[in-house]
């Protein structure tokens, strides 16, 4: 039930969310007033100076990967007689709810040849899929609103209501009417246009794009799940393989198993190079034999080789679960020295727990947790720490074989929030998280997916 | 990590490395062979589907045998051009109308998925009504429960075990093909009747091939079929596999309605239209004596149960598709009004019509009927798609495939309107 609490939460945070951002779009009646619908400009009349009908609206072509926040209109493709011709912005002189006027009386007749950055907005962008980044969903697209200013005009927001979808599918005089009641500001959109990513890879990064690299991994794995694959494969590419790797982490096994598949291979393992070693094991359990080849055979060396390693324990147990990640340090360091080897550490802060202490041998001594570490003097070596923590008795370590549920219950009892897990020589081969644990002995949690009743 | 508990097998099984998979793999092995075949001829095998079916049999005897070859032909090729576009776009059928039609266009195909799955729902719960009535209780004190069951379950996440129930329940058709060999067929007879072309032009039989087109090629199952290459995640280069799935599941359908259309003729063939769902039961005899109306009900129920909670939940997820709002769903159910309100809808309005007191079977038929008026419609999406270039790339249609599915098309929509323009002049009494 609590699942259910925090989705409606979710959703309510959401919601309010998206109150602030209409308001932000549509902040004056001004501006609502001067909204121009793309659906309604549609196949709506291009006029020219004196009000006679030149031609009709086919699509409107703006740059969407530029410098620009909000992406300028840079021209129409429009229908004179039987012929598609492009027409540059400059020669626009105002964009009206339904129409467009010309500046000019005369209109020169060329093709259309797409610049870098440019998109058709009514047969890319309408009707797609889009991430609303602020609302950490996937969307499709209802309609687009353009704001004609003073010298250009704007893509200013998009449209994501049903409300919209049903004016459009009504008469055609209601097309042209603005109804901006779920309207997202632009700024707060990632839009996938097939063509759209040609152009040059600097100015890719826009505002939005930017804030993607700021959502939780968790909001980027559903966000992941969402979309189809070729935007999918479009928004992995934009991120970095770090980032792209900690949201895999997160993603359901079975989409994540469809997405490595659909990856080129190259990518697909490099990403899996970049997730944690448990988590990675996990992915590449799920794949076919042949495809797990072909992954690590393109990862390095020794990367694959302890990855192969991971894959022999069986899903399920400790050793299946564990991270193979692990901080060890001899007696005779110093706290301070094992303080500044955990700051090396920092990109894989959610895996360590604790530091392994060893003896010459490699033979566990100690598991030191982050708080002993912290409350103990700088100056003081590990020997101390290790006396010290003998009066609570030898430290709980598991085998790798025993399941998971056993391994919970000597967490529990260690109250403890991970686990050492040894050999049969007593040298530590990794360590079980607790959230590791709660992961595969929590429920399915809330989600309930089409796929369900296909199978 | 979670765990998808339909993947999951037991951790005693004694593989070393990958135990969810092993197991898993091997079914999938399994079911690359008869798993897509066996869910597709259940999916035919509805109760509107047996009705159908069976009516064949006992109406025309074996006269509408070779009218299934052509529809077998048909299904195989809408089926193969389903996963097609599933394979290489990644993109499921409500999607890629949505992005490739004009709105309205969209609007329409939307509305005819949606009439002709409330018209199949109604005929799932007429099904669950009359099996019920088989075994002597009255379908006004089963339909309303069957309903609200259905929908709780479905939406209170508890689905998975009722399905498999079902699924098990409905496995009791499978006694068809037995019953057929058992009941002696005059198999020279079936074999003419197979192979020589036969065609009644009376209205009786286009009605009938009307709606054995629309059981057999109903337009959900193409949406159904995509969607499920997509959520496999299948790639392009899987395609062949895949090919061969969607083909053999079609074939093993239809090779499972001919044994119901053949066991029902050979059990009360001639003996005009099917009026009940006992007289069905006959063709069940050879197989199981006494216990067939038993065996029959049986079937029924799950057969129904299961299609009446699939269709209109493909339905309403392909309309999510289309609006953009398909994976709300995936967060939570509760939290998808519009596919909560489609689904609700369907299901409300499927076991209010079936409550009527109007004869089941005609009942059933008649939902067939709108089938098959619709098909030819959705079958127009699908071809077009599949004849673009800018959708499938180099696995567009070629020049050969677009005649014959050109072909099929139209050929199903010409049986359509025979039929309606039989029907409307029917009206004015000229026919």
């Amino acid at each position: 039930m609590s699942v259910n609490t925090l989705l409606m939460s979710t959703s309510a945070r959401l919601r309010d969310r998206r109150v602030h951002l209409e308001r932000r779009a549509t902040a004056s009646k001004a501006v609502r007033t001067s909204l121009v619908s793309l659906a309604g400009l549609i196949g709506g009349p291009v006029t020219n100076q004196a009000g006679d009908e030149v031609g009709r609206v086919v699509d409107v072509v703006a740059r969407l990967y530029g410098a620009d926040s909000y992406p300028p209109v840079t021209g129409l493709i429009m229908r004179i007689g039987r012929r598609r011709t492009f027409l540059a912005a400059d020669a626009i002189s105002k964009v009206n709810a339904g129409q467009v006027r010309l500046r000019t009386a005369r209109v020169d007749l060329r093709d259309f040849v797409r610049r870098p950055g440019e998109v058709l907005l009514s047969k890319d962008v309408l009707d797609h899929q889009l991430v609303d980044v602020d609302g950490v969903q996937v969307t499709r697209a209802a309609d687009l609103y353009l704001a004609p200013l003073v010298d250009k005009v704007v893509l200013v927001g998009v449209d994501v209501s049903l409300p919209t979808l049903l004016r459009r599918l009504g008469p055609r005089r209601w097309q042209a009417r603005p109804t901006p009641e779920r309207v997202l500001d632009w700024q707060a959109i990632a839009p996938f246009a097939e063509q759209a990513t040609e152009g040059p890879a600097e100015v890719r990064l826009r505002a939005s794009r930017a804030a993607l690299h700021r959502l939780r991994p968790a909001d980027l794995a559903d966000i992941l799940e969402d979309l189809g694959r070729n935007e999918r494969q479009q928004l992995l590419d934009w991120l970095e393989p770090e980032q792209a790797a900690d949201a895999l982490e997160e993603m359901e096994p079975a989409e994540l198993e469809n997405l490595l598949r659909e990856a080129a291979p190259e990518h697909a393992a490099r990403l899996v190079d970049e997730m944690e070693p448990d988590e990675a094991t996990d992915a590449l359990r799920d794949l076919a034999p042949e495809e797990r080849e072909a992954l690590l055979r393109r990862m390095p060396k020794s990367e694959a080789a302890e990855l192969r390693r991971l894959l022999t324990h069986r899903e399920g147990t400790a050793g299946g679960a564990m991270t193979t990640l692990l901080v060890t340090a001899r007696q005779d360091e110093t706290v301070a020295e094992v303080r500044g080897r955990l700051a090396e550490q920092a990109e894989h802060r959610t895996e360590i727990d604790a530091v392994v202490v060893v003896d010459a041998k490699g033979h566990v001594l100690c598991d030191i947790s982050l708080f002993d570490l912290a409350v103990a003097d700088d100056t003081a070596s590990v020997a101390d720490v290790v006396a010290w923590l003998g009066q609570f008795g030898p430290p709980v370590v598991v085998r790798p074989d025993i399941g998971l549920a056993e391994a919970a219950n000597q967490l529990v009892a260690a109250r403890a929030s991970s686990l050492l897990v040894v050999d049969d020589t007593d040298r530590a081969i990794g360590r079980i998280l607790a959230d590791d644990l709660l992961d595969a002995m929590l429920p399915e949690r809330g989600r309930l997916h089409f796929r369900r009743f296909l199978q | 990590m979670t765990r998808d508990p339909d993947t999951t097998t037991e951790p005693t099984a004694p593989a070393a490395a990958p135990v969810r998979r092993t197991g898993w793999r091997r079914i999938t092995m399994v079911a690359a062979i008869a798993g897509p075949g066996l869910v597709a001829a259940n999916a035919g095998n509805d109760a509107a589907g047996i009705a159908t079916y069976a009516s064949a049999g006992s109406q025309f005897v074996y006269g509408t045998l070779f009218f299934m070859v052509l529809v077998t032909i048909a299904l195989v090729m809408v089926q193969e051009m389903a996963v097609r576009l599933g394979a290489h776009t990644g993109k499921g059928l409500g999607a890629l109308i949505r992005e490739q039609f004009s709105l309205r266009l969209t609007g329409l195909a939307v509305f005819c998925l949606l009439l002709a799955n409330t018209g199949l729902v109604v005929s799932e719960f007429a099904g669950i009504g009359a099996a019920f009535e088989l075994l002597g209780i009255p379908k006004w004190a089963v339909i309303p429960p069957a309903a609200i069951l259905l929908w709780a379950l479905v939406l209170f996440g508890s689905y998975h075990w009722a399905e498999r129930i079902f699924l098990i329940m409905s496995l009791a058709f499978f006694a068809y093909p037995i019953a057929m060999i058992l009941g002696h067929p005059d198999w020279g007879a079936v074999g003419h009747h197979l192979i020589v072309p036969h065609m009644e032009p009376h209205k009786d039989f286009i009605l009938l091939a009307v709606a054995l087109i629309g059981t057999t090629v109903s337009p959900y199952m193409q949406f159904y079929a995509a969607a499920g290459v997509v959520d496999r995640g299948a790639k392009p280069a899987d395609y062949p596999l895949i090919r061969t799935d969607a083909i053999l599941g079609a074939v093993f359908a239809c090779v499972i309605s001919l044994t119901i259309i053949i066991a029902t003729a050979s059990a009360i063939g001639g003996t005009g239209p099917l009026d009940s769902a006992a007289q069905a039961a006959e063709a069940l005899k050879p197989v199981a004596g006494q216990n067939a109306e038993l065996l029959f009900a049986l079937g029924l129920i799950g057969a129904s149960a299961l299609a009446g909670a699939v269709v209109p939940l493909s339905a309403s997820y392909a309309v999510g598709e289309a609006a953009g709002v398909e994976r709300s769903v995936s967060r939570s159910f509760r939290d998808a009004p519009l596919f909560l309100g489609l689904f609700t809808a369907q299901i409300v309005l499927g076991a209010t019509v079936a409550m009527t007191p109007v004869d089941v079977i005609q009942l059933l038929i008649g939902t067939q009927v709108l089938q098959g008026l619709i098909s030819p419609i959705v079958l127009v999406y699908l071809l077009v798609l599949t004849n673009r270039r800018s959708v499938l790339g180099d696995a567009a249609n070629g020049p050969r495939y677009r005649i014959a599915a050109t072909a099929v098309v139209v050929g199903v929509a010409a049986m359509s309107t025979i039929l309606l323009v039989q029907t409307v002049l029917g009206w004015f009494s000229l026919a």
